[in-house]
């Protein structure tokens, strides 16, 4: 079969910071930091906690009232950035004809529509409630972002959600990306959403121990990935697509193209639940290289998976190491989720596209509030502030799960 | 609150269409209310007058039809 050559076409986001893709770029370029502290006004247990939300968001003014109304959180912020990705890519909303017959989504989330059986469970237990909305099922369905994605833009092609925690996107990418390069479909929307903010979801991920804790104050400082005394990760809710589109299909039709996607790799450690281990991710790196054609030497940059847990972020280095020696011959290594949290299964989606304006602007963002470096994460080159003018050749995301599911995507620049 | 107003009210709400436009002889179909829309407009309209909707009734085509079929079972229940 003769494989196709997948060109990135379209990027779209629902920014934390409220901006553009432009400004939550630029923003992440000067360090700064979306995590702040959530309170919420829940009786009687509210939320307290650093977090980063999509408070400018209005999925009303975004989606309209009518589509807004029979979406979840989760799915208003996917199909926002799908839109935002698609208008990108200079693709109509509606198709013309049959042509998008074979076109599909590839979308990843870890919780879904988990909001709307939290409200449940609030009114039939908490507020006397004796039924629930007939909505309630569409709301939470964990397929709802990339069904009604496939409705909106009129889709015909697959349709899927994969659900594989902290790389759900990831792999949702890779495995959008196979099927474009294998010819079977011209055009894929790859991403992923997530909207974490559920009473028991944030209460069972402090009960784990790897949540940063810190206050008011501390909250846009407190996710500090591979530092010493680091203490942990940052949830966040949010949306990032992608358009991966047939090479030749989008020069074709003249559209811009923002990178190249050219590996994919993903892994499972087989050894346990939360844990990671090293030898895992070196598979998953290795296997996104040879997927790619690329030799570690060819790899500028790193967006590291990097959540600030004291377990995850060493075994993330060693795993660095293995492949790409040590540093002065490896690549720049930072990890973003200092700045826009840890968005579970949209965190690899939202990560890539980070990659390709890294490549696409020759520019790394760095890993905010890296210092001092723990000495269990050195030996790589880690950014800590922004290197702008870098001839970047390729680059690497990379996404390691709960579960030992490792996905990573490599991605090459476009050369004129 | 009537009947009537409770359905413009949650159209205009749920949907954005129009108060005026929601009048006896519209089709609900063509306002744009789905099959799914709808069970939520009954929905509303059973917690909001604490009646129930038949299962096995047909549904209503028209908005005159809703409005009569609440409005009968609002007067059964009093």
């Amino acid at each position: 079969m003769t494989q196709r050559r997948v060109a990135i076409t379209g990027l779209g986001l629902v920014s934390p910071f409220g901006g553009n893709l432009a400004d939550f770029f630029a923003r992440l370029l000067t360090g700064e930091s979306a995590v702040r502290f959530l309170q919420t006004n829940d009786l009687p247990r509210p939320l307290n906690m650093p977090f980063v939300d999509c408070a400018g968001f209005d999925a009303e003014a975004t989606l309209g009232r009518p589509l807004a109304g029979t979406l979840g959180r989760f799915a208003q912020l996917g199909v926002a950035a799908a839109f935002s990705a698609w208008d990108d890519a200079g693709l109509p909303r509606k198709p013309q004809n049959d042509e998008r017959d074979d076109w599909g989504v590839a979308w990843g989330s870890a919780l879904g529509g988990v909001l709307a059986f939290d409200k449940g469970y609030r009114d039939l237990w908490q507020n006397g409630r004796e039924r629930l909305s007939p909505l309630s099922i569409v709301l939470g369905m964990n397929n709802a972002a990339n069904a009604q994605i496939s409705i909106q833009l009129g889709l015909g092609g697959i349709s899927t959600c994969h659900s594989v925690a902290c790389s759900s996107s990831a792999i949702a990418i890779g495995e959008a990306f196979r099927r474009v390069r294998d010819g079977q479909a011209p055009v894929m929307l790859a991403g992923g959403s997530e909207a974490p903010q559920a009473y028991a979801v944030a209460r069972a991920w402090e009960a784990l121990r790897v949540m940063a804790s810190a206050d008011e104050q501390r909250a846009a400082r407190c996710c500090r990935p591979f530092a010493a005394g680091r203490s942990g990760m940052v949830l966040g809710e949010g949306g990032a697509a992608l358009v991966l589109e047939d090479w030749d299909h989008a020069i074709a039709r003249g559209a811009s193209i923002h990178g190249e996607l050219v590996g994919y790799g993903t892994t499972c450690d087989h050894s346990h639940l939360v844990r990671p281990a090293v030898a895992g991710q070196v598979r998953a790196i290795r296997a996104a290289l040879a997927d790619g054609q690329l030799a570690p030497a060819d790899i500028d940059y790193i967006n590291a998976h990097g959540t600030a847990t004291p377990e995850g972020d060493p075994v993330e280095i060693a795993a660095c190491r293995e492949v790409f020696g040590n540093v002065g011959s490896g690549p720049a290594v930072s990890a973003t989720k200092s700045m826009h949290g840890h968005l579970l299964g949209a965190a690899g989606a939202l990560e890539a596209i980070i990659t390709v304006l890294a490549l696409g602007g020759k520019v790394i963002p760095p890993t905010a509030h890296l210092d001092p470096l723990d000495p269990a994460c050195a030996g790589v080159d880690h950014v800590t502030t922004a290197r702008h003018g870098q001839p970047l050749r390729a680059a690497l995301s990379s996404s390691f799960a709960f579960g030992g599911s490792n996905a990573v995507l490599a991605f090459r620049a476009v050369t004129s | 609150m009537d009947s009537l107003n409770l359905i413009r009210e949650f159209l205009d709400g749920r949907l954005g269409i129009p108060p005026q436009q929601v009048v006896p002889d519209a089709a609900l179909g063509t306002l744009g209310v789905d099959s799914l829309m709808m069970l939520e407009l009954v929905f509303e309209c059973e917690d909001r007058f604490g009646v129930t909707l038949d299962k096995r009734l047909n549904s209503p085509n028209t908005v005159g039809e809703l409005v009569a079929l609440v409005d009968r079972l609002r007067s059964e229940q009093n």
